[in-house]
């Protein structure tokens, strides 16, 4: 009977590592398939399979089929970590696509980098996943780029002398520093610079201090919750500027909070064009797969994210993870995918273009 | 800039009425039982939250109709809060009430959560720019904030000095069981006094979260203030707590002048260190108890 049992466990072992079976060619996906993200979950899942089966239908990689093993993260850092887990030690994948939200991710980011696993992004934006280490790659851009854009926004509108606050914690300093370097070089002055805690519900003192100097546009680098809060105080406080803002406070949520006194505010986000012949391509293949459906937030991400690591695993010299590595360094330079040019730099970001928003008559629309 | 220096002050001045507000039920109940109710700040949140929940669907009251059954639900909270658990261990152990009443804010605090989540919440309220006074901004809530806090100060001061109950609850303050000997009525005094630091938790409660917004962590927040400006009046000073918490309110104000607005807590964090160091009896705190 105990040799029965033991045969038993080891027939499962073999066949639960089976994944690596002749013709098919297995990458992991921790993706938030229940939980609170599970609606964007799916939605990021279609557009993988979707780049899978345009692969598989061209041939595959060197003939084999490529899978995407997918792994349910419930949406929360402890369920990716489990996932991550047995990625990586059951099914012994050489290359991993994260879980959305950056927290989620970077709590997978050090497993990963630790087992030499190849880990790609393509939701998370948290400037700190740039440090994540050397197997770590995104096709989203990081946030600190942001700090460009708005420098840009800032310039472009004419303002010399601004005013400068920001969430203080690793994401907004850093976001500040990034703008500050930008905004000064160009010849822009900053007048007073003041750090706002997150998750306070009044920040009457800092506006007050903002208001001190007579600003004509105050940069605000914050949440939805943290900018709304500001935005209303302001306006109760009667500091009547020009806000000047970033992508994490481009939401429908902000208007709500922050009612009427987000009327006129200015951002930046990352955007990319409608109007390429890949993203034509993409849209085209979308509807024809997925007939009647909107494209998902972020699919395009996800998209480019499988058909680069598809290019690099037909380039790699081998399996494993080192060779798909540097594979994959070499895939992106100059590769264009529907989301623009996804050329990594030497900490596994990407570049991106922005485009402007503003706030009228109660809606987010483009600003021109 | 003097105007700068004005606007500073009235904002303290505004922090620290809803500061005393808090404060003065944890000196209450501190000057009577002997010992600091961690769970004092859900006091605050539930009131905020529940003046909340009845003024949006599917109750929709206006909001100075919704005050009452929340207050009633608070004080409610606060009844309980004693007849359940501090009233069984009244003869045990300091630090067994202290631990207890830090378990009862966490449940209180995660009850929130559970009904309402942990997210933001805001009252819907029209949004105007302050009105101005001599070059000062200030809204219409905090106007109201001030006048509530200087309206239940004089009640409390009336109660606690005109009437025989008041009397009972200073003597009660000064010696629980000589009080008992001479017959003062022990049940009376008890309910009166979490009547009371519910009712005052659960308004300041309701008028931050008119200024501001709700969030499950408001009461917590206030009662780190709410301590300082205890420790400040002297623990269980009635007016000391009031004082304490002006002092804080301005001071924290002003300092922003000074050092970076988002450091302001360092204030009364910094000055809980130092009287516990050096004055650990509070300005006004003479001999303790409600006075």
């Amino acid at each position: 009977m105990k040799k029965f049992i033991f045969s038993s466990i080891a027939l499962l072992f073999l066949i639960s590592t089976g994944s690596g079976m002749a013709g098919d060619i297995s990458v992991g996906s921790v993706t938030p398939l229940t939980g609170k993200l599970a609606v964007y979950g799916e939605g990021f899942q279609q557009a993988m399979l979707l780049a899978a089966d345009e692969i598989n239908a061209a041939g595959g990689i060197k003939g084999n089929n490529l899978k995407i093993v997918f792994e349910d993260n419930n949406s929360t850092s402890k369920g990716s970590v489990s996932a991550i887990r047995k990625l990586i030690t059951i099914d012994k994948l050489p290359l991993i696509f994260g879980p959305a939200s950056s927290s989620n991710f970077l709590a997978v980011c050090p497993i990963a980098q630790d087992n030499k696993t190849i880990l790609l992004a393509a939701e998370s934006a948290a400037a700190a996943i740039t440090k994540c280490g050397s197997y770590v790659f995104r096709v989203f851009p990081s946030d600190l780029l942001q700090g460009v854009g708005v420098a840009e926004l800032t310039n472009s509108l004419g303002y010399k002398e601004v005013v400068l606050t920001y969430v203080n914690n690793d994401w907004g300093v850093g976001l500040a520093e990034v703008f500050k370097a930008e905004f000064t070089a160009s010849g822009g002055k900053i007048i007073d610079e003041l750090p706002h805690a997150e998750g306070k519900t009044d920040y009457r003192s800092e506006i007050l201090r903002m208001k001190r100097h007579n600003p004509k546009a105050i940069v605000n680098l914050t949440y939805i919750k943290e900018g709304a809060t500001i935005l209303k105080q302001a306006y109760e406080t009667g500091l009547n500027v020009q806000w000047l803002m970033g992508s994490a406070s481009k939401s429908p949520k902000l208007i709500d909070l922050a009612g009427k006194a987000s009327e006129g505010v200015i951002g930046t986000y990352p955007t990319f064009s409608q109007e390429t012949p890949q993203y034509k391509t993409f849209k085209a293949a979308w509807d024809k797969k997925y007939p009647g459906k909107k494209t998902p937030v972020f699919g395009e991400y996800n998209y480019d994210m499988v058909k680069l690591t598809a290019l690099a695993l037909e380039s790699a010299a081998s399996e494993s993870s080192d060779d798909i590595r540097d594979a994959l360094i070499k895939a992106s330079q100059g590769y264009i995918g529907t989301t623009g040019d996804k050329s990594f730099d030497e900490s596994g970001d990407v570049n991106a273009s922005y485009g402007q928003w503003t706030i009228k008559d109660g809606s987010i629309t483009d600003y021109k | 800039m003097t105007g700068y220096y004005a606007q500073l002050l009235v904002n303290g001045i505004i922090a620290g009425s809803i500061y005393a507000m808090f404060a003065v039920g944890l000196a209450m109940v501190y000057g009577v039982f002997k010992f600091i109710n961690f769970s004092h700040g859900e006091l605050i949140t539930w009131g905020a939250y529940l003046t909340w929940m009845f003024s949006s669907p599917p109750f929709s009251l206006p909001v100075y109709i919704s005050v009452v059954p929340a207050l009633l639900i608070t004080v409610g909270i606060g009844l309980a809060q004693d007849r359940f658990v501090y009233r069984s261990l009244r003869q045990s152990n300091p630090i067994a009430i202290l631990i207890a009443s830090i378990g009862l804010s966490y449940m209180l605090r995660n009850g929130i959560r559970l009904c309402w989540g942990s997210d933001l919440q805001t009252f819907d309220l029209p949004l105007s720019t302050g009105i101005l006074l001599g070059g000062i901004y200030i809204t219409k809530i905090q106007i109201l904030m001030v006048l509530s806090a200087l309206l239940f100060f004089s009640i409390l001061y009336f109660l606690l000095t005109r009437t025989l109950l008041g009397k009972s609850l200073r003597a009660v303050s000064d010696n629980i069981e000589l009080s008992a000997i001479m017959g003062i009525n022990m049940k009376k005094v008890t309910w009166t006094i979490w009547v009371l630091a519910s009712v005052f938790a659960g308004t300041g409660g309701i008028l931050l979260a008119l200024d501001t917004s709700l969030d499950p962590m408001m009461g917590m927040n206030s009662l780190i203030k709410a301590f300082a400006a205890v420790l400040l009046g002297g623990a269980g000073n009635v007016w000391g707590a009031l004082i304490g918490g002006l002092f804080i309110g301005i001071a924290e104000n002003i300092s922003v002048a000074f050092i970076s607005p988002d450091y302001k807590d360092f204030i009364s964090y910094g000055l809980i260190f130092l009287l516990l160091l050096f004055k650990p009896r509070g300005f006004f705190g003479i001999a303790g108890g409600v006075r």
